[in-house]
């Protein structure tokens, strides 16, 4: 949405370092002058490439390597990589990106240019990101999210670590309404490294219930059948290829894929917050991120009790952040992390941190009315609605239980529908909705609770947005 | 145990029959947005019967008669439907925060707090235009958010754009 338009007849390609035409020369900023086109660094086209090249692998799969052999594989496989890494080289020479005031600029494509302009008080999330070959190579992925996007507009990938930190504070200091004009702005050059900031932590995941967490999940509980049932029919058909076990191995870690997914995306998962009042996370193990979240940037934040998680009184906590895409499930791609796994003392002083003024143990839902039971037979007390002073809370679920908070201040609209069904019971579903993509479900509600609800929550987050500053 | 309350909002005004939707003023919209949708569905109905036409002039098959007398069925059904769904659409402007309802048998009601707008979309597809019909639609930052409101007059639709910018720019918040 943000994309710049080039009037069509502008040359694609402009002096490093002036501004592009059709753009006022001068900057009204006084702050941040201008500064040359920057380039990413030299070795992101070889990273790129290689990321590329375990794709086409894993598209041409174990029948591939079969039918043709392995050097015929080998060749095919180099050929693709020099074609991919070529590619990625001339991509990388047309990238770029420069702060111009208060926005950061990305140039990039081949044969369809574009340049971007990010307006950085829009700015509602930066990520650091480092895959494992750029954790080898000393480089990390600068990921900026802001609204409107389907996937993450603008990704800086790759730059030095030290380049991706100070450039990741230099536009969050610009982003922030409060640093207006703060030294951290005005230096020209993007090597003004501020000592890292003192972050007080907050929270941190011990590895060991991490591992006991998703060893209790559903997938990791059909391991021992899907072993057993692999092994009893290699015995009857005694048929060992190395085919065989090889495509049974890769499908058996396509079932696990999650559970270990999660173990090494959330691992040693730590959560601070620095002296802006900005959430800082780490996480991950083969790929680190580290991701800066700027107060009232919180869209819902969800509690999650998984059915095989009961026994321990383990949690799980995750947030919706606006920008990044929306709800998919069994993606972990997606940094919706809060807590990990954690209990409910953890959990409760995490949302009162993220949430000022939330108490988890003191909210309170009803259930919809009884006549419900229709639409609901099992657990219909599962499901509930509540009005706390500063979020809309909403529970439902039997089997995993769900807990979503909206704060009042982030919702965008209201709705209520009533389906056929429901008119005949004289219910009703209240929506709260948030840019995070997810909304807060209040299920069947009495009709005139229903309408009462709307008319509450528009008029607390009409009185929420005015409190803010 | 003691049983929870079943109502989260004690709002005693709140009489069950006579909601307070139908307390604010709603405005209609235009009746010939019924025309528009008619057209728009007879023309699938001509394509389908069309095509089941033809079928039976090749096959002789008295199935293609069927399908061709369910269509049209179909087609007399949607058109009853839709008629009376238009009737349904309405909006209106409250101080903070339009509302919008529509839908039948789903029956959807949207409230839009002006200060949440991001952009506001104008259409008219050639059908509309041939009525001096268009299509006003508020964005808000959340793709759930639905404020459509079509079958609006043009200086209705141009009144409510301007209105709901300025609106907008007065109570500007976005997130």
């Amino acid at each position: 949405m943000s994309s710049a338009g080039l009037p069509p007849s502008v040359p694609p390609a402009w002096p490093q370092g002036t501004p592009p035409p059709g753009y006022p020369p001068v900057e009204p900023d006084p702050g941040a002058g201008m500064e040359k086109r920057q380039r990413l660094h030299p070795l992101s086209p070889l990273l790129n490439g290689a990321k590329s090249i375990v794709v086409i692998v894993a598209a041409l799969s174990w029948q591939t390597l079969n039918q043709l052999g392995p050097t015929h594989f080998a060749m095919i496989v180099a050929a693709l990589a020099v074609g991919v890494v070529i590619f990625s080289v001339v991509g990388w020479w047309n990238t770029g990106y420069q702060v111009i005031g208060r926005e950061l600029r990305i140039t990039d494509g081949l044969i369809w240019r574009r340049n971007r302009a990010i307006p950085l008080d829009r700015l509602q999330a930066v990520e650091l990101r480092r895959p494992l070959l750029a954790q080898l190579t000393g480089l990390a992925e600068l990921r900026l999210e802001v609204v409107g996007g389907a996937k993450t507009e603008a990704p800086l990938a790759y730059l030095t670590v030290r380049e991706a930190a100070a450039l990741r504070e230099r536009l969050l200091a610009l982003s922030g309404r409060t640093h207006k004009g703060s030294a951290i702005g005005a230096g020209p050059a993007a090597g003004v490294v501020a000592a890292p900031p003192a972050e007080a932590p907050l929270y941190r995941v011990r590895n060991r219930d991490l591992l006991i967490s998703q060893l209790l999940t559903p997938q990791a509980f059909f391991l021992p059948i899907g072993v057993a049932w692999v092994i009893t029919q290699f015995a009857m058909e005694h048929s060992w290829s190395f085919i065989g076990i090889a495509s049974t191995v890769t499908a058996m870690a396509g079932v696990l894929l999650q559970p270990i997914r999660r173990v090494l995306g959330d691992w040693d998962f730590r959560l601070s917050r620095d002296h802006d009042r900005r959430l800082v996370l780490h996480y991950g193990l083969t790929e680190t991120r580290n991701q800066v979240v700027p107060p009232n940037r919180v869209q819902t934040v969800r509690v999650i009790w998984p059915f095989l998680w009961r026994q321990a009184r383990w949690l799980n906590l995750r947030l919706d952040i606006a920008g990044y895409s929306g709800p998919e499930p069994g993606d972990d791609k997606t940094s919706d992390r809060l807590m990990p796994v954690g209990d409910i003392q953890t959990a409760r002083a995490l949302v009162a941190e993220v949430l000022p003024g939330v108490d988890l143990a003191t909210i309170a839902t009803s259930p919809p009315p009884l006549r419900a039971r229709w639409l609901h037979p099992i657990g219909l007390r599962f499901y509930g609605a509540g009005l706390s002073p500063d979020v809309f809370v909403t529970r439902q679920g039997r089997v995993t239980r769900e807990l979503s908070l909206v704060p009042y201040a982030r919702m965008q609209s209201v709705r209520v529908v009533q389906g056929p069904l429901q008119r005949r019971l004289g219910l009703a579903t209240v929506y709260a909705d948030t840019a995070g993509g997810r909304s807060g479900v209040a299920h069947d509600r009495d009709l005139a609770e229903a309408w009462a609800l709307a008319e509450q929550l528009a008029t607390r987050a009409r009185a929420a947005r005015a409190r803010r500053p | 145990m003691s049983e929870p309350p079943r109502s989260v909002v004690n709002a005693p005004e709140v009489n069950a029959l006579e909601p307070w939707p139908d307390t604010v003023e709603w405005r209609p919209v235009s009746p010939k947005l019924i025309i528009v949708q008619l057209i728009g569905l007879a023309a699938w109905v001509a394509v389908l019967v069309a095509g089941l036409s033809v079928a039976y002039f090749f096959g002789r098959h008295s199935g293609w008669l069927i399908g061709i007398g369910a269509v049209l069925l179909l087609g007399a059904w949607r058109a009853v439907i839709e008629a009376r769904a238009v009737s349904a659409w309405g909006y209106a402007e409250r101080d903070n925060d339009l509302l919008v309802r529509h839908g039948l048998l789903v029956r959807h009601l949207s409230i839009v707090p002006y200060a949440r707008m991001q952009f506001v979309d104008v259409t008219a597809g050639p059908l509309e235009r041939a009525f001096g019909l268009a299509t006003v639609q508020l964005h808000t930052a959340s793709a759930a958010s639905d404020a459509r409101v079509p079958g609006l007059p043009p200086e209705e639709a141009s009144r409510l754009r301007d209105r709901l910018t300025a609106l907008g720019e007065d109570r500007a918040e976005g997130l």
